[in-house]
């Protein structure tokens, strides 16, 4: 088919493209669910966006997925005549979602470079009896409308046959090429160029609109019978401008052999001129009135390989900035001009920077919407009623970030359907209404973007938490000390699960310490509230965007360490009797009445320095999740922005050293540590 | 060479057409979404020859081949249809369309197409 140019980006496009339909789809059918029943606009748009997949995919030669669109084509091209009223719109949004499930199996594999040799044949078969019996219901109705149309043609047609005979007689056969597909309306179109120049046309096959004709057109050729005033040459002019015609006998017959039988092969019909205006044209509406339809936008989709590396190269322009701005031989310099271009250079830089990160920024509103399908699956499984209301579905995240926290959303909604909704019977028991609300919301807040999942339901049970942690040794300070979002975090630790049976969809025991790892490798946090018997909220805090932060470098010993600034509250050099150590031998700091403990760094890494003394060095006070602690070091260094590099894997892996997020390179060509504040608070 | 006007609402058909024709040293001058774009852009352009996909939103094909065909009775017009669309293909012969073509096509059976209407 396509063979003779490239297939890459057209593959690319493919299955972006049907990736984005399917998308849309989903939405579609999951709408019209909500408002019991597909709209006229919801018909136009699905039949659409099947019809255009079914185009795409069989120029691909994904045959198996290009029927199947090509059956659920058909199936709203039933539903767009309208005429059916007992619609079963939930059985065929079903349908739908099942065959949409199988073109996303089958992209999966083409992505993967499988071959795709799912069969969507039981799908199809379904949704073929699905269209019979609807058609079933109207056969008599448009059995009846043909009639009415055939007859009033044959009444125009009959009048239109007047007196006059025109000069010359002829029969023509057409041959069409092979392939060209649709050879009836190729027949058609041809007898309508002929309409105007001729008259008492005849022709064989009669019913052009019978699809099954094109099979003798292809056999016998297409035959044709007509009266002109035309010479031979005029006619034969008009015939070869028909547009993929493989051979073409045309032959003028004497004006008494016009009339004999057998003159066309196996005419069965005396009166052709019946047919030969077809009554019935199905037609298609403009769409005018569509407000689904997508607007025109100037967006050019780029693959986000090219804008990674685009990030990359940024970030290499920031360091190599600082290292020319900050390079050791200008020490000592006064170099006014130097400065002056220095200032400017990092101005663009960082508006480079802005820009390339805002690229990168899609928003989280399809990654919500993909919640909408879970919920509506779940609640059928489960029998359970729930709605899902999304807010704030456009603010915007990195690339990069939507795919980490798209796993982990899908987990907790499920959490949310499966264990916080009750059954709506429960629910009415409890004063509640009969269905649940799982609210989907996220919204920024400085540097972070906080996406919650709240439901309406039980809520987490206290004692039995405390129980299982206790259980399982996974209480780290006493029952007593411990407030109550202390004890809903639990549910974040490994192997902790509050649900013995098991169902389908959550509760196997890697629930929630999987979603709590995952955001964390984004340098992200979970929180976990709860109220008994009205809810469950967690909390996912997202930072915006990984790869190039505010960062303080601090000294110990010979070593740099970044803080990210964020995360720092303040830095002071403790006075004599601020310090103290606790009757465990813990070092603590009072500031401003408050105890906090203090984590001297060259201790923590084993670091030779001179400065041990809490009175030479320095302090700097971080949080991470209301938790506070003060890490000593050497002295400060000075702010700027770093790209954050992940650290080589064997120091990850083997070395396992706690307490470290990354590294970066500083404008000396030097690598700086980045500390982890969550692992050091928590360590 | 010829200029050509592409209006389809798949991206991916548009860059199928496009290659093919490209590849035979034609221009495209232009490409368009739907038929309303594609009627303001046919205005615009005058192109040689317009390849028009039925199934479009905001205004389809058959529509917009009207809509040209009573700008410029004399437009060049190659219906880009699929399987299943007898009756509206008819429609389109009706309207004007100089012919039609079915997906899955070739890239040869499309430039021999699109050089049959410009020699006709």
């Amino acid at each position: 088919m396509s063979t003779n140019y490239s297939n890459e980006p057209l593959l690319d496009m493919y299955i972006f493209e049907t990736e984005q339909l399917l998308g849309q789809l989903e939405q579609l059918i999951l709408d019209s669910e909500k408002t019991d029943g597909f709209s006229r606009e919801a018909i136009d748009e699905i039949f659409r966006i099947m019809h255009t997949i079914k185009g795409s995919s069989a120029m691909m030669m994904f045959n198996g997925v290009s029927n199947l669109a090509h059956c659920m084509e058909d199936l709203f091209y039933c539903l767009r005549d309208g005429k059916y009223e007992s619609i079963d719109s939930s059985y065929i949004s079903d349908m739908v979602f099942e065959g949409i499930d199988f073109i996303k199996e089958e992209i999966t594999k083409i992505k993967n470079g499988d071959t795709t040799e799912g069969d969507p044949l039981i799908i199809i078969k379904k949704i073929n009896t699905h269209i019979k019996e609807l058609k079933g219901d109207v056969s008599a109705v448009s059995d009846h409308q043909k009639e009415a149309g055939a007859e009033n043609l044959q009444k125009a047609s009959q009048s239109e046959n007047s007196q006059y005979y025109p000069k010359y007689a002829y029969k023509a056969v057409l041959h069409f090429e092979d392939g060209c597909e649709m050879e009836n309306i190729r027949a058609f179109s041809v007898v309508h160029n002929l309409k105007d120049i001729t008259s008492e046309l005849t022709h064989f096959p009669e019913d052009l609109l019978n699809n099954e004709c094109s099979e003798d057109i292809k056999k016998n050729g297409f035959q044709i019978l007509f009266r002109s005033d035309l010479r031979y040459d005029r006619i034969q002019e008009v015939l070869l401008q028909t547009i993929f015609l493989r051979k073409l006998e045309l032959t003028e017959l004497e004006s008494e052999e016009f009339n004999k039988p057998g003159n066309i092969k196996k005419p069965d019909h005396n009166n052709p001129a019946e047919k030969q205006e077809a009554p019935k044209t199905p037609k298609i509406k403009t769409q005018k009135e569509s407000q689904l339809s997508s607007s025109h936008q100037n967006i050019l989709s780029v693959d986000v390989l090219k804008l990674d590396k685009l990030m990359d190269l940024v970030g290499e322009m920031v360091i190599a900035e600082a290292m020319v701005i900050q390079n050791p031989d200008l020490d000592g310099l006064e170099l006014n001009n130097f400065q002056k271009a220095a200032q400017r250079l990092d101005k663009i830089t960082k508006e480079i920077q802005d820009m390339v990160m805002s690229i990168r920024m899609v928003s989280l509103a399809a990654t919500f919407q993909k919640m909408n399908r879970i919920v509506r699956d779940m609640c059928k499984k489960l029998d359970k009623e729930a709605k899902l209301v999304i807010t704030g579905e456009e603010t915007e995240v990195d690339k990069n970030i939507i795919e980490h926290i798209s796993d982990p959303l899908m987990h907790l909604v499920r959490n949310a359907v499966d264990h916080g909704i009750e059954s709506a019977q429960e629910r009415e028991a409890s004063g509640k209404s009969g269905c649940g609300t799982i609210m989907l919301e996220a919204k920024s807040a400085g540097r972070d973007v906080l996406i919650t999942v709240r439901d309406d339901g039980k809520g987490l049970r206290k004692e039995e938490i405390l129980r299982k942690a206790k259980e399982k040794g996974l209480l780290y300070k006493s029952e007593s000390d411990m407030t109550d979002r202390e004890i809903y975090n639990l549910v974040l630790l490994p192997g902790f699960s509050t649900k013995d049976d098991i169902t389908e969809y959550s509760g196997r025991g890697v629930g929630m310490d999987v979603v709590a790892k995952n955001i964390e490798t984004i340098g992200g946090s979970v929180l976990v509230d709860s109220t008994p018997n009205s809810g469950t909220t967690i909390t996912l805090k997202i930072p915006l965007t990984l790869a190039i932060i505010d960062g303080m470098n601090i000294k110990v010993g010979k070593t740099v360490f970044t803080l990210p600034t964020i995360s720092i509250m303040e830095s002071f050099r403790p006075k004599e009797g601020e310090t103290f150590t606790d009757p465990e031998g813990n070092e603590m700091i009072m500031v401003r009445g408050n105890c906090y403990p203090i984590l001297r760094l060259h201790q923590y890494y084993n670091i030779a320095t001179d400065i041990t003394d809490f009175t030479d060095g320095i302090v700097i006070m971080v949080e991470h999740d209301d938790k506070t602690l003060c890490i000593f070091a050497d002295d400060l260094l000075g702010q700027q922005q770093i790209v954050v590099k992940s650290l080589p894997k064997y120091i990850r892996d083997f070395k396992k050293i706690k307490g470290l997020a990354g590294c970066t390179l500083l404008g000396d060509g030097s690598i700086s540590l980045i500390l982890d504040i969550g692992g050091l608070v928590y360590g | 060479m010829s200029r050509i006007l592409i209006v389809d609402d798949a991206a991916f058909m548009r860059t199928t057409i496009k290659m093919a024709l490209e590849k035979a040293g034609h221009v495209i001058v232009g490409e368009a979404e739907n038929g309303m774009e594609g009627l303001s852009q046919y205005i615009k352009l005058k192109p040689d020859l317009v390849t028009l996909d039925i199934t479009m939103p905001v205004m389809n094909g058959i529509d917009a081949l009207k809509a040209i065909r009573k700008y410029d009775n004399n437009a060049k017009v190659l219906m880009v249809s699929a399987m299943g669309q007898e009756g509206i293909v008819r429609e389109a012969v009706l309207s004007g369309a100089k012919t039609f073509i079915v997906k899955p096509f070739s890239s040869e059976k499309l430039i021999q197409t699109v050089e049959k209407i410009l020699s006709a």
